[in-house]
């Protein structure tokens, strides 16, 4: 029965309580889940560019490791910064409790960035790209748990039924390409040659295209299958609190960009490439949020 | 051994006994509550009547909170108590997002998790939890799930058919029990919530603590 139909029926009000908790995962979150779509993205990019291109991204390998270390750098700052106890965070290392997502990708990612500084010292010091290239594989299939294992961790907020495994890492997955993508046509500037900007367009409208798929998808079937699912995306449906900011994110990220890159293939126009790369980068911060932060407005008890 | 709570409603009458008798027993902070008494009430006047449901920790058997804590600050102790280490906690709020009956909050004193342990210091040294004692109308029953002559064991045993958990769908296997409970106590969506219009309070959020 649903929610609505209850009320109706009992016209039961909670009349005596404690408030509902603040948000326990604030915007610090969001800044890390966006911060590693893009640190995990322009490796996945970079990877595909010099099999696909190598032309174009021979001269790509220093400068994209030096923007993933740095975004995974936020991302590690900000989860740092999110913890009520940061000093105590070594305790994930010398008491880890591996059935916790956290644990694990804390892990993953600590490797993650010695191998980016092994990627760095490969290109900058060493130069020597043929080593450079078989240790980017490395990466690269270490680059794919990394961006999953948020998807994990939320999934085992057995309370926050938004957040399933299966879509949850279809989205972390798209948002990693989306990004990587997007941030690949601003920093190859005018080292990619037009086919280069053709592909990474072309990956950046597909997952814009598949990413919206996704949130139509919850936001229409999704209350079909749980209530509490039904009650969370009511934030963002009719004057819901996060109607307006969801919408935008929609917009932002993916549906201007799509209509943005079938007019680029249309006409050529590198600067329509470069407008759908920003605006991709901005409305994936707010789609991250809206996710976020609706599950956390729903009373659990 | 394994220790489980239940509570008839029908006793209940919401005395907050209980809560104050945590609140005091384990020093619990202002604006944070390991357990608490929420009040429902239900139909139109004239034809209305109030619940009362005691929440706590619910000690689940497969315990979202555990799972998902980094450095197993949240534990299992052999008598099926789900404890913390509040030394060991790093604060991430990864089990105030997993526990589906919102029963752990972030002390704000301390900035780690905490929540109901069933007063685990107090049974230790053979007591019953503070909340127990307190309840003037006992309510609050408490003892081993595993013993068939235990005072819970019995309860359970005379109620059968009228026992619920919170939830059960999330597959937690909670060792707390409701008698005379119905969808109106333990769905939280089977109820109206309008914050800052509850009876006492204008309070509408509260603090997490820290910098959020």
């Amino acid at each position: 029965m649903a929610a609505h139909e209850i009320l109706a029926a009992t016209n039961a009000v909670v009349t005596l309580d404690v408030a509902l908790p603040g948000t326990v995962w604030p915007w610090l979150v969001t800044v890390n889940m966006w911060a590693k779509s893009i640190g995990t993205g322009v490796i996945f990019m970079l990877f595909l560019l010099l099999r696909k291109h190598p032309q174009s991204a021979k001269d790509l390998r220093f400068s994209t490791t030096v923007v993933s270390l740095i975004f995974i750098h936020i991302f590690l700052l900000f989860t740092l910064a999110d913890l009520h106890q940061p000093f105590r965070m070594w305790h994930i290392f010398f008491h880890p409790h591996w059935t916790s997502a956290i644990t694990v990708g804390a892990w993953m990612a600590t490797l993650f960035v010695g191998l980016l500084f092994l990627l760095a010292f490969l290109s900058s010091i060493k130069k020597d790209n043929v080593a450079f290239d078989k240790a980017l594989t490395w990466v690269v299939l270490l680059a794919i748990p990394v961006t999953l294992y948020t998807a994990g961790l939320m999934a085992q907020c057995t309370a926050r039924e938004l957040w399933q495994m299966p879509t949850e890492s279809a989205q972390m997955i798209f948002a990693a390409l989306l990004s990587g993508s997007a941030f690949m046509l601003l920093l190859g500037g005018s080292k990619l040659q037009g086919d280069a900007q053709r592909t990474l367009g072309t990956v950046l409208g597909l997952s814009a295209l598949m990413s919206f798929i996704l949130y139509m998808a919850e936001y229409i079937f999704g209350p079909m299958k749980a209530e509490e699912v039904a009650a969370v995306l009511e934030y963002i449906k009719g004057d819901g609190p996060y109607t307006v900011m969801f919408w935008l994110g929609q917009w932002i990220a993916y549906l201007l960009p799509m209509a943005l890159i079938l007019m680029y293939r249309a006409t050529q126009k590198e600067s329509l490439l470069k407008l759908a790369a920003i605006l991709a980068l901005a409305g994936l911060w707010l789609v991250k949020h809206v996710w976020l932060m609706i599950p956390q407005l729903l009373p659990m008890s | 051994m394994q220790l489980g709570f239940l509570v008839d409603l029908h006793l209940c009458m919401g005395c907050k006994g209980c809560e104050i008798a945590c609140k005091v027993e384990n020093e619990v902070p202002l604006s944070t509550w390991r357990l608490r008494v929420k009040y429902v009430d239900v139909g139109t006047f004239p034809d209305t009547k109030r619940t009362f449901t005691p929440l706590r920790c619910n000690h689940c058997q497969n315990a979202p909170c555990e799972r998902i804590c980094p450095v197993s600050a949240l534990h299992y102790l052999d008598n099926g108590i789900v404890n913390i280490d509040k030394e060991r906690c790093i604060g991430c709020a990864g089990c105030v997002m997993a526990c589906p009956y919102g029963a752990i909050y972030i002390d704000p004193q301390t900035q780690t998790a905490d929540k109901c342990t069933y007063c685990a210091h107090r049974i230790a040294s053979s007591m019953m939890p503070a909340c127990v004692v307190a309840c003037p109308v006992q309510a609050n029953i408490f003892g081993d799930l595993d013993d068939p002559t235990s005072n819970i064991s019995k309860y359970i045993q005379v109620n059968q058919g009228n026992v619920q958990v919170r939830k059960p769908e999330k597959g937690t296997n909670p060792h707390h029990f409701y008698v005379n409970g119905g969808n109106v106590s333990l769905n939280p969506l089977a109820s109206k919530r309008v914050d800052g219009h509850s009876l006492f309070g204008k309070i509408t959020t509260l603090p997490v603590g820290g910098h959020h």
